[in-house]
């Protein structure tokens, strides 16, 4: 595996970008955790201080630090994508490598549940969720709902890469020497499904983030805890944009565009990897 | 045609699953709302005026019986899908006693309007560029607009809006940032309400526009790819053919199926970016209609618009499925 | 070759389009007579039946232009000067023991239909809404009437069941009151709860000319007859504003884009921040309440922070005052309006009348309050806050800000309680609390503990004070979280869920000094036990006996009489001892006018109208206001 990623990072220029962007971003997010203050405390610095030397990107019209704030907002936020993505991948692994495996009746069945929910518009069913719920609504609760509504696409997609497997050599030699199904899945498919794993992942996290984004944007979730939408929330309840205070809205945007961006890079060329012509295409054959 | 009978069945008893799945799904979630409807119109109405408070006992009584709001869970939901086959949500709370159903109505077009026109260009747009830089590998000008539009691609439809609110509502205000036309015109065909409606709709399009286009590039580019080192495209080549020909008639039409499968797939999403877009915009769309119906509390509001955009996703959907097999044969012949 | 036919065609429309910026913004109204107003979108926009439930508080014009009842007191005024006879010739006239008023009305006043208005129309109001049960003031009709009658077509005879001197009020316009109904053309109808009354016929100035189906607008024409009605009967001359647009400029940054385009005269509210951009970029041409620095109006309500009297230990005085001593008040005053707040120390907003009746004859005895704080006494009343709120701006504002100790005064409050730990300490000390380390502890030893409760979106500059008030506690030691309630705010303040909030159960005439608008639903007799809805407004439930005693002797007198003054005093004074509820400020809005096509706006120096666009009062500011003669023609 890490065979792979070296020579990813090596021969991949597009990798290489992606990867460095979503690290240098996580990095940034990690640094939270050594803040100078806590990071829902408000008023405690000069509010709406432009960026300067003192605060490296400025201070909010609540009086917190621009860069802090941002740190914390993107640790929460890329915790509730990592909290979606994974959930989501489990399910989507579960139900696309069963159904691919096994073919037949259960494929029908598990495909017609799947394209039944592909079909299902998500944001208003998560903003009915969020409408009921309300108050107990925390953000363990609504990436449960998220994940639950993210696994479909890739789950078909699974599938394929499935059931193309099931009809190969190794796996009629696994069957015959007595492996069960969820042995053979695990042991002899997975290595073959984890590229698109990864790169469904990648897809699935960027969606998770940008409907948490979209949700805090409009106040439907915890405004007390910060999160990239959160403080596109807060500064639109300031107004910060018609008042001037730029830096409050800029860089969590330009933050979020950035980390998107290598998410991006980093799905795009996995997925290239993936199909052999363009990898040997790419090395020059 | 008999393959394409079968095919009809089957995407039609899919669409009706969709539908009663996704349905129920929705009354499930609401019936455990907090909210209590009598309450939320009471604190309206006396928030602001005088109040004698022997007279809100009255008041009370009074809006429990408009409400019309008894019976246990089974009786709720069969008697929730006579009135969705009926098409009667009942009034809607925060606009007593307007029907939900008559503001839904009135809003869908302005939604309709907008999906179709964002995605009609997103997609032809999002194909041809796709196609093209698939093809003509080695175009710069190609290549520098794919990066671009892939640029654009994963942020979320809301800061595209908010950054184009700002550049052409603010900075440079040649465009409306609200409304669906301009005020006090009469509706109709005629050609002054006509550019009014495309005034007002492109910044909402525009928004959906460049944050969807980058999708369908993409996987156009990719297919396109794919498609150029098959046998017969090669063949095609050796043997001489216009590249043009080869392109739209070897090449783009057989990239066109899977990519005509994602637009019905993605519908659902689509509709999401939607619901953003008209909020940042005001425009008055159903979008707008569900984010106001939750500020304001109006419960049956609300589910009435989700229900009827799962239904309009489903049908839509359904309506794809029918142009297929007119393009792949490969259906109709079952 | 494909990409030039693309961009040809792209040109192509565009140039279709772009002659477009040459239109008029309405289509077919000048807009040098057009007064555009912000209001809400209305959510069922062919409904235009005011006596319906959810119609009475209409905001999108029809009340505000449309509708007319006897009397109107201007929230902003002071004296005689605010109060207004409508449709009414003269003052109510009660019988000697309040169980009969007669109304004398004005003559020559005609609905926009050409029909008269008369006695009739009264009576099939009041009669109507009492035979209907679940129209907007059925349930006060039915209570209090016993008969009414109209004596002659000019005069209107009501018969009370109970004494009741405040009766004229349901009929007195604060923000609104009880319209009076068409007779002519509800007698026709078999349901009005179900008539939609589409269009409108009207009684005041303006009628319906348009109005958009979704909801975005509506735009209501002077009417040709309008001097035959009960506001156009005193004045001199046709006013200038023929069209009246209330539309719905969507969320607050684009109000404010479109008020800086010229595309909006009148916007309801904004955050303070907004406030200051106008201010600050499109300052010739826009004019507010104050001309600078804080610009804002102070409505008469007062927002506070309520305690409920049913949970432990918000029962106890000696614990709401050490929480009201723990406050920071300037920087509640800071953090959500930017120090742009009115500080209210007294349970009245500081606005209108309220300042000459009570605020300036009782800053004595507000200095030489006592409190017994347990280990001694304190006179906690500051009276120089308005001058320390001032110091904090003034690096901001600068001149804006004047000397005048008065002036400031004005501006910023009369006075707040001075932050006082120790003497908090000994309070709760006193309650028999324990501090520990830096909790403090209950008197059976379970951390004190408090669950904030604020609105939200609707009210930004609220939720922002709960939560700096939530963090001032926090820091004293008692842990203090917030809720955020959105739109289960009203239910869950009714039905007492909630352990302190961020609200008002305070609202005043403004132009008048009687407190019976609010201080008559506070009876003992009206409190219901929690979980049942407490009807508003005392929605703390606080009861006390000696303010059940101020309750019933209010009632026995009459409206106008100077003992309503006294008595409202003794109020004030027993809310401070007892604090039952923190008053905090007045309600400010920043509401910003662009006077680029209209002037002649209220302000602080000319309060002759409401300037709040729901405010039904709004009108007799609409019928004042001047053409700018330097605006452009027709665009």
């Amino acid at each position: 595996m890490f065979k792979i990623l070296r020579d990813l990072l090596r021969y991949n220029i597009e990798f290489t970008i992606g990867f460095i962007l979503t690290l240098a971003i996580f990095l940034f997010a990690l640094a939270h955790f050594w803040a100078p203050m806590p990071d829902s405390a408000i008023y405690l610095l000069p509010p709406d201080m432009p960026p300067s030397a003192e605060y490296w990107f400025g201070t909010t019209s609540r009086g917190q630090d621009v860069l802090w704030q941002m740190s914390s907002a993107i640790w929460n936020t890329m915790l509730f994508g990592l909290t979606v993505t994974i959930l989501s991948r489990l399910l989507a692994v579960a139900v696309g490598m069963i159904s691919g495996y096994l073919g037949g009746r259960w494929d029908q069945v598990l495909m017609t549940i799947n394209d039944t929910m592909i079909a299902l518009p998500n944001i208003p069913i998560l903003l009915l969720v969020y409408f009921v719920m309300r108050d107990s609504m925390s953000w363990p609760v609504l990436a449960a709902t998220a994940a639950l509504l993210g696994w479909n696409y890739d789950a078909r997609l699974i599938r394929s890469v499935t059931l193309s497997l099931r009809n190969r050599e190794f796996t009629r030699h696994a069957v015959f020497a007595g492996m069960s199904m969820r042995q053979i899945l695990v042991r002899q498919h997975l290595p073959y499904v984890m590229p698109v794993i990864f790169f469904t992942a990648m897809n699935n996290l960027i969606w998770a983030i940008g409907l948490e984004v979209t949700l805090s944007v409009l106040g439907f979730s915890d405004i007390n805890r910060p999160t990239i939408g959160g403080m596109i929330y807060w500064a639109n309840q300031h107004q910060a944009i018609i008042a001037g205070i730029w830096w409050w809205i800029a860089f969590p945007i330009a933050a979020i565009v950035l980390l998107f961006l290598g998410l991006f890079l980093l799905a795009i060329s996995v997925n290239e990897y993936i199909d052999p012509r363009s990898r040997l295409s790419r090395m020059g054959a | 045609m008999d393959g394409f009978a079968k095919y009809l069945v089957r995407r039609l008893f899919q669409c009706f699953l969709v539908i009663f799945l996704g349905v129920s799904l929705a009354f499930l979630i609401t019936t455990l709302s907090p909210i209590d409807p009598v309450e939320q119109t009471m604190s309206l109405m006396t928030s602001f005026g005088a109040t004698d408070p022997r007279s809100v006992d009255l008041m009370r009584e009074a809006l429990a019986e408009l409400y019309g709001l008894k019976g246990n869970f089974i009786e709720q939901y069969l008697s929730f899908w006579g009135r969705v086959l009926r098409g009667d949500f009942g009034p809607s709370l925060s606009a007593f006693p307007t029907p939900v159903m008559s503001l839904i109505m009135g809003a869908l077009p302005w939604t309709i309007g907008l999906l179709m026109m964002a995605l009609v260009i997103s997609w032809t747009l999002g194909n041809l560029l796709g196609a093209l830089a698939g093809y003509f590998r080695s175009n710069t000008l190609l290549k520098i607009s794919g990066a671009a539009i892939m640029a654009l691609n994963p942020v979320p439809a809301y800061i595209i809006g908010l950054v184009l609110l700002l550049m052409l509502g603010y900075i440079w205000p040649i465009l409306p940032i609200s409304g669906g036309a301009q005020m006090n015109l009469q509706p109709g065909f005629t050609f002054d309400y006509l550019r009014s409606l495309v005034l007002h709709g492109t910044l909402p399009a525009l928004t959906l526009v460049l944050g969807g286009i980058g999708g369908w590039f993409l996987s156009m580019r990719s297919l396109v790819s794919n498609i150029v080192t098959d046998d017969h495209v090669v063949y095609a080549e050796l043997g001489g053919v216009n590249s043009g020909k080869i392109f739209s008639q070897y090449v783009a039409r057989n990239a066109l199926l899977p990519q005509l499968t994602g637009l019905a797939l993605s519908l659902g999403s689509v509709f999401g970016g939607a619901v953003i877009t008209e909020f940042l915009f005001n425009y008055p769309g159903v979008g707008r209609l569900l984010i106001q119906g939750i500020y304001r509390g109006d419960y049956s509001l609300v589910l009435g618009v989700t229900t009827i955009s799962i239904i309009a996703v489903a049908v839509a959907v359904f309506i794809i499925d029918l142009i297929y097999p007119l393009i792949d044969p490969r259906v109709r012949l079952g | 070759m494909l990409f030039k036919k693309l961009i040809a065609a792209a040109l192509a429309v565009s140039a279709l389009v772009a002659p477009a910026f040459a239109q008029d913004f309405i289509a077919g109204i000048p807009r040098n007579e057009a007064l555009i107003i912000q209001g809400p979108a209305a959510q069922n926009a062919e409904w235009f039946n005011l006596w319906a439930p959810g119609g009475g508080a209409s905001t999108n014009g029809l009340q505000q232009l449309t509708a007319d009842t006897f009397w109107f007191i201007n929230p902003e005024g002071t004296g005689d000067a605010a109060w207004t006879n409508a449709l009414a010739a003269d003052r109510p006239i009660y019988n000697d023991d309040f169980t009969e008023m007669t109304v004398k009305l004005k003559d020559g006043i005609y609905w926009s239909d050409g029909v008269e208005f008369t006695a009739d129309d009264v009576v099939f109001t009041v009669q109507t809404q009492i035979d209907n049960p679940g129209m907007g003031w059925s349930a006060p009709f039915t209570v209090n009437v016993k008969s009414v009658e109209a004596t002659d077509p000019n005069t209107v005879v009501f018969h009370l069941n109970a004494a009741n001197s405040r009766f004229h009020t349901l009929f007195t316009v604060r923000w609104n009151a009880a319209w009076i109904m068409p007779k002519h053309v509800f007698e026709t109808v078999d349901d009005p709860l179900g008539f939609n009354n589409n269009p409108p016929v009207s009684l005041s100035a303006y009628t319906l000319h348009s109005y958009d189906t979704a909801g975005n607008w509506a735009i209501w024409k002077l009417r040709d007859d309008w001097e035959r009605t009960s506001i156009g009967m005193t004045l001199d001359a046709e006013p200038d504003v023929k069209y009246v647009v209330y539309r719905n400029a969507g969320n607050p940054d684009a109000r404010v884009i479109e008020q800086m385009n010229h595309n909006l005269d009148v916007i309801n509210d904004i955050a303070p921040e907004g406030m200051f951009t106008i201010a600050r970029q499109a300052g010739e041409n826009s004019a507010y309440w104050f001309d600078g620095f804080p610009f804002a109006h102070p409505d008469p309500t007062l927002p506070s922070v309520l305690f409920n009297h049913e949970i432990e230990p918000f029962n106890d005085r000696d614990v709401r005052w050490a929480l009201a001593l723990m406050m920071n008040i300037r920087s509640v005053a800071m953090g959500s309006y930017r120090g742009a707040a009115n500080l209210a120390a007294l349970s009245t907003p500081p606005t209108g009348t309220a300042i000459v009746d009570y605020y300036e004859p009782m800053q004595q005895w507000l200095a030489e309050f006592e409190l017994d704080t347990g280990a001694g006494t304190i006179n906690p009343y500051d009276a120089t806050i308005s001058e320390q709120v001032a110091a904090l701006v003034r690096p901001q504002w600068g001149d804006d800000i004047p000397d005048d100790a008065d002036q400031l005064k004005r501006m910023f409050g009369f006075g707040w309680w001075k932050q006082d730990i120790n003497a908090a300490s000994q309070l709760l000390q006193k309650a028999g609390f324990i501090k520990n380390g830096n909790q403090w502890l209950k008197p059976d030893g379970t951390p004190f503990t408090i669950r904030l409760m604020v609105e939200g979106d609707n009210i930004p500059t609220l939720a922002r004070a709960g939560t700096i008030i939530a963090q001032q506690w926090s820091m004293e030691g008692i842990q203090t979280t917030v809720d955020v309630a959105g739109p289960t705010n009203g239910q869950r303040l009714g039905a007492g869920d909630f352990e302190v909030a961020i609200y008002w159960t305070v609202e005043t005439w403004g132009g008048h000094p009687d407190l019976s608008f609010f201080l008559e639903s506070y009876h003992s007799s009206y409190i219901k036990p929690l979980g049942e809805n407490q009807p508003p407004r005392n929605l703390q439930r606080w009861q006390d006996e000696r303010l059940d005693a101020l309750i019933e002797a209010n009632r026995k007198i009459s409206f106008d009489s100077p003992e309503v003054v006294q008595l409202g005093m003794d109020y004030l004074k027993l809310a401070v001892e007892e604090m039952p509820f923190i008053p905090l400020m007045a309600y400010n809005k920043f509401a910003p006018f662009d006077t680029t096509y209209w002037t002649g706006y209220p302000s602080a120096a000319n309060p002759y109208a409401a300037s709040g666009p729901f405010w039904s009062n709004l009108r007799y500011m609409i019928v004042q206001l001047e053409a700018n003669p330097a605006a452009a023609g027709a665009q």
